[in-house]
C-alpha cells in the first residue's frame, strides 16, 4: 500500500484546521516554493529571447543612424566597404575595456558600482550618473578611424533623451545624430526626431582651434559652423541637446576616448 | 550636499508621485475628503517611504543586483527579477513593524495615524518609489532623500486636495460631479500647476 | 435563476454598474499614466485582466486551505509572482511596448482591483464564478482605460493605434493636435468627465451631498 500513504498523508494534511501552526507553515512554504519556481522558470526560459530583443533593437537603431548620416554610403565605400566594428570602451580610460564585452555589457551596467555619480557642476546634461562602459561603433579606413558612433543621453523638457552621435575621424566634425528615445512635446521639442533637422548636424564643428567647446543649438537659425538651427518654441529641448552633446564630448564623457582616437592610439 | 537638496525638491515638486506619475491615487482620492484624514495619510506615507526606500536600496545592492554575490565567488548571479516580490515583502513587513513600535512606544501617535498604516502595505506610490530608485540607480543617501522627498510631495498634494474638497463640500455641485468627479477635475488642475515645477527643474 | 444567467450577471455588473474605476475608486493609478496611447492602454488592460483572472482562479482553488494569519500575504505572493511572469513574457515578445510601460506592469501587483477581487470574492466562491467576476472587473477597468486612451491618442496626435485617422494640419490636413491631451492633467480631466457622464446617466451611482444646500425660497 505504498502509493496510498503519500496520498492519505496529503488528505489528512488538507483536513487539518486552517489555523493550526503546522498547516500555516506548510501552506506558506508550499505557496512560496511554487511561486518561486514559476517565476524563476519563466525568467530563465525567457532571458535569452529578451537579450536577443535588445540586440535586435540596438541593431535597428544603428541601421537607422547609418541611413540618416548623409554621405554614409560614400564613407563606407571609402573605407573599402568594411562594415562597422563595435567595441565596449571604458569611458574613464578612453580605451577598449578588457573585461566587458557587448554581450556582458547589460549585466555590467545593471551593477550600480559601474556607474559614476556626477557632481552638480559636472552634470550639465542633467543625467545624475553616467555609466563607466559604453558600446561604440567605429568605421575604419585602414589604420585610422574615419567615423565613430557614440551613444549619448541627456534630460529634456519631458524626460530622458537618448541618441547616437556620429563624429568624423578628426573628432571635431559632426557627421550626424539619430535620436533613439525622447518624450518631448509633440510638434515642438519632439521635432528633434525629424530627419531634416538631424541632417543639419552634418559638418558642424564641436570645438574651435583652442579646443574650447563651441557647439550649440542656436535660438533661431544657426549662424556659424558651430551652430545648428534651433527649433521654434522648443528652447528647453534645444538647450538640452546642446548640453547633452557638450557633456558627452567633454572630459566627463567621451573626452578621453576622443583624445585617444585623435592621437591614433585606437 | 547641494545635489541631495536638489533631489529632495525635485522628488517633492517636479516628480510629485500622485500628480505627475499618477501613483497612490486610490488613497489620494479616497482619503482627501477632509484635511485631518489627509494629513494623517500624508504623515504615514512620509514615514513609510522614508524607511522603505533606503532599506530596499540596501537589500537590492547587497542581495539582488547583478554582481551582488561577487564577494561569495558568484559574480554571475542576478536575482533582480525577484525585486518586486522582495520590495512588497519589505514594505509589508516595515508597515507591520512600525505598527508594533507605535503601539508599544508612542500610543498617542498610534491613535492618530495608526489606522492608515495597513493601507500602505501595498500602496502604489510606496512601491513605485522603490522601483524608481532601482531604475535610477540611487545610492543609500540618495535613496533616503528620494524616499523622504516623494513622501513629502505626496503629503503636500493630499493635504492641498483635502483643503479644497473641505470647502467644496458646501458647494452646490451637479449630482454627477459630487465626490469623485470633482476630485478628478481638481487633481487635474493641481497636476497642471505642478507641471510648472517640472519646467523649472529642467533648468 | 439559471447558473448561466447568474454568471452573466456576475460578468456584466462590474462593467458599468459597479465599475471598479468610476464607482469603487480602485485601480486608478496605472489607469492614467499608460493612457497616452491606445496600444499601451490595451496592453495594460489585457495584462491586468489576465493577472486578476488567473489569480482569482488560483486563490479560489486553494480557498479552503488558506490560514487566516497569512491570508493577505499568500494572495500578495500569488499576484506578484503572476505579475513578474507576465512582465517577463512582455519583455520577451513585446519588447518595445514593455519599454514604454516600464514600471507600470510591475505596479499591477499593487493594483487594488486585483487584491480587491481575490479578497472579497475569490476567497469565498468556487473557481468558475470567481474567474468570471475577475474577468468582469478586468473588462470594466479595460473599458475605462480604452476610452481614455483612445481619446488622448486621437485628440492628442490624430492617430489611433498608430493609424493616422485625422489628417494633421502641418501635413496638409485640417486637424491641429491638442497637445494638452498628451500631458498628465488631461487624463484627470477625461476621467472626471467620464465619471460625471456615467453618474448622470446611472444616477444611482451619484454621491449624496455632505451638506444639503439650504432652501433659498427659489424654485429649483
Amino acid at each position: 500500500m505504498a502509493d496510498l500513504n503519500p496520498l492519505s498523508l496529503w488528505r489528512r494534511f488538507l483536513a487539518t484546521p486552517n489555523d493550526s501552526r503546522v498547516k500555516t507553515l506548510v501552506v506558506a512554504f508550499l505557496v512560496s516554493a511554487v511561486c518561486a519556481i514559476a517565476v524563476t522558470g519563466a525568467t530563465v526560459w525567457l532571458r535569452p529571447i529578451q537579450a536577443q530583443n535588445r540586440a535586435v533593437e540596438q541593431q535597428a537603431k544603428l541601421e537607422a543612424l547609418i541611413s540618416a548620416v548623409p554621405g554614409m554610403s560614400e564613407l563606407i565605400e571609402d573605407a573599402g566597404g568594411e562594415a562597422l566594428t563595435t567595441v565596449v570602451i571604458d569611458l574613464d580610460d578612453g580605451a577598449a575595456s578588457p573585461s566587458v564585452t557587448p554581450e556582458t555589457l547589460e549585466a555590467a551596467l545593471a551593477d550600480p558600482s559601474n556607474w559614476t555619480t556626477l557632481a552638480a557642476g559636472d552634470d550639465i546634461a542633467g543625467i545624475g550618473n553616467r555609466p563607466n562602459y559604453a558600446q561604440i561603433y567605429l568605421l575604419r579606413n585602414g589604420d585610422k578611424v574615419s567615423l565613430a558612433i557614440l551613444p549619448v543621453a541627456g534630460t529634456g523638457y519631458g524626460g530622458r533623451i537618448q541618441a547616437l552621435l556620429a563624429l568624423r575621424g578628426d573628432m571635431r566634425t559632426l557627421a550626424g545624430i539619430a535620436i533613439t528615445e525622447q518624450s518631448e512635446t509633440p510638434g515642438l521639442g519632439a521635432r528633434i526626431s525629424e530627419p531634416l533637422w538631424q541632417r543639419s548636424f552634418a559638418g558642424k564643428q564641436l570645438s574651435d582651434d583652442t579646443g574650447a567647446q563651441r557647439f550649440a543649438v542656436a535660438r533661431g537659425p544657426g549662424r556659424t559652423e558651430y551652430e545648428v538651427d534651433g527649433i521654434t518654441g522648443a528652447t528647453r529641448t534645444s538647450n538640452a541637446i546642446t548640453q547633452m552633446i557638450r557633456f558627452w564630448t567633454g572630459p566627463n564623457g567621451y573626452g578621453p576616448l576622443m583624445a585617444a582616437i585623435r592621437r591614433g592610439d585606437f | 550636499m547641494g545635489d541631495l537638496g536638489a533631489l529632495f525638491l525635485r522628488a517633492m515638486f517636479a516628480e510629485n508621485m500622485p500628480l505627475t506619475y499618477f501613483l497612490g491615487l486610490c488613497t489620494f482620492l479616497a482619503l482627501s475628503r477632509r484635511t485631518d484624514t489627509a494629513f494623517g495619510l500624508g504623515v504615514a506615507v512620509i514615514v513609510v517611504m522614508g524607511v522603505t526606500v533606503p532599506l530596499n536600496q540596501l537589500i537590492y545592492s547587497a542581495v539582488l543586483a547583478p554582481g551582488a554575490w561577487d564577494w561569495a565567488g558568484m559574480p554571475d548571479v542576478d536575482l533582480s527579477y525577484l525585486s518586486l516580490l522582495t520590495f512588497i515583502g519589505v514594505v509589508a513587513a516595515s508597515v507591520q513593524l512600525l505598527e508594533m513600535v507605535l503601539e508599544r512606544f508612542l500610543p498617542g501617535v498610534q491613535a492618530a495615524f495608526g489606522a492608515f498604516l495597513p493601507l500602505l502595505a501595498i500602496h502604489c506610490a510606496i512601491l513605485g518609489g522603490s522601483l524608481f530608485m532601482v531604475e535610477r540607480r540611487y545610492d543609500l543617501s540618495e535613496a533616503a532623500v528620494y524616499g523622504l522627498g516623494s513622501g513629502a510631495g505626496f503629503a503636500l498634494a493630499v493635504v492641498m486636495l483635502g483643503a479644497i474638497r473641505t470647502r467644496l463640500a458646501h458647494a452646490d455641485l451637479p449630482a454627477g460631479l459630487r465626490g469623485l468627479g470633482i476630485a478628478f477635475l481638481l487633481a487635474g488642475m493641481m497636476s497642471l500647476g505642478f507641471s510648472s515645477f517640472a519646467q523649472m527643474a529642467a533648468q | 435563476m439559471s447558473g448561466a444567467g447568474n454568471l452573466w450577471a456576475i460578468l456584466t455588473t462590474p462593467i458599468i454598474r459597479q465599475n471598479p474605476v468610476t464607482l469603487q475608486i480602485l485601480g486608478i493609478c496605472s489607469a492614467l499614466a499608460v493612457t497616452t496611447s491606445l496600444d499601451t492602454a490595451l496592453t495594460l488592460a489585457i495584462s491586468l485582466t489576465l493577472v486578476v483572472v488567473v489569480s482569482a482562479g488560483i486563490v479560489s482553488v486553494i480557498r479552503r486551505h488558506i490560514p487566516n494569519a497569512i491570508r493577505l500575504i499568500v494572495q500578495i505572493i500569488i499576484v506578484a509572482s503572476l505579475v513578474i511572469v507576465v512582465d517577463q513574457v512582455l519583455q520577451a515578445y513585446f519588447f518595445e511596448l514593455s519599454q514604454r510601460l516600464s514600471v507600470f506592469v510591475s505596479l499591477i501587483a499593487t493594483n487594488c482591483i486585483v487584491l480587491g477581487r481575490t479578497e472579497s470574492f475569490a476567497r469565498s466562491n468556487p473557481p468558475v464564478p470567481a474567474m468570471v467576476d475577475a474577468l468582469g472587473s478586468g473588462l470594466g477597468y479595460g473599458l475605462v482605460l480604452v476610452l481614455v486612451g483612445a481619446c488622448r491618442e486621437l485628440f492628442g496626435t490624430g492617430r489611433l493605434l498608430g493609424w493616422q485617422v485625422l489628417p494633421l494640419a502641418d501635413q496638409g490636413g485640417w486637424f491641429t493636435p491638442l497637445s494638452l491631451m498628451l500631458l498628465a492633467p488631461s487624463a484627470f480631466f477625461l476621467l472626471g468627465g467620464l465619471v460625471w457622464m456615467v453618474r448622470s446617466i446611472w444616477s444611482e451611482q451619484a454621491e449624496a451631498p455632505d451638506f444639503p444646500p439650504h432652501a433659498t425660497g427659489e424654485d429649483r
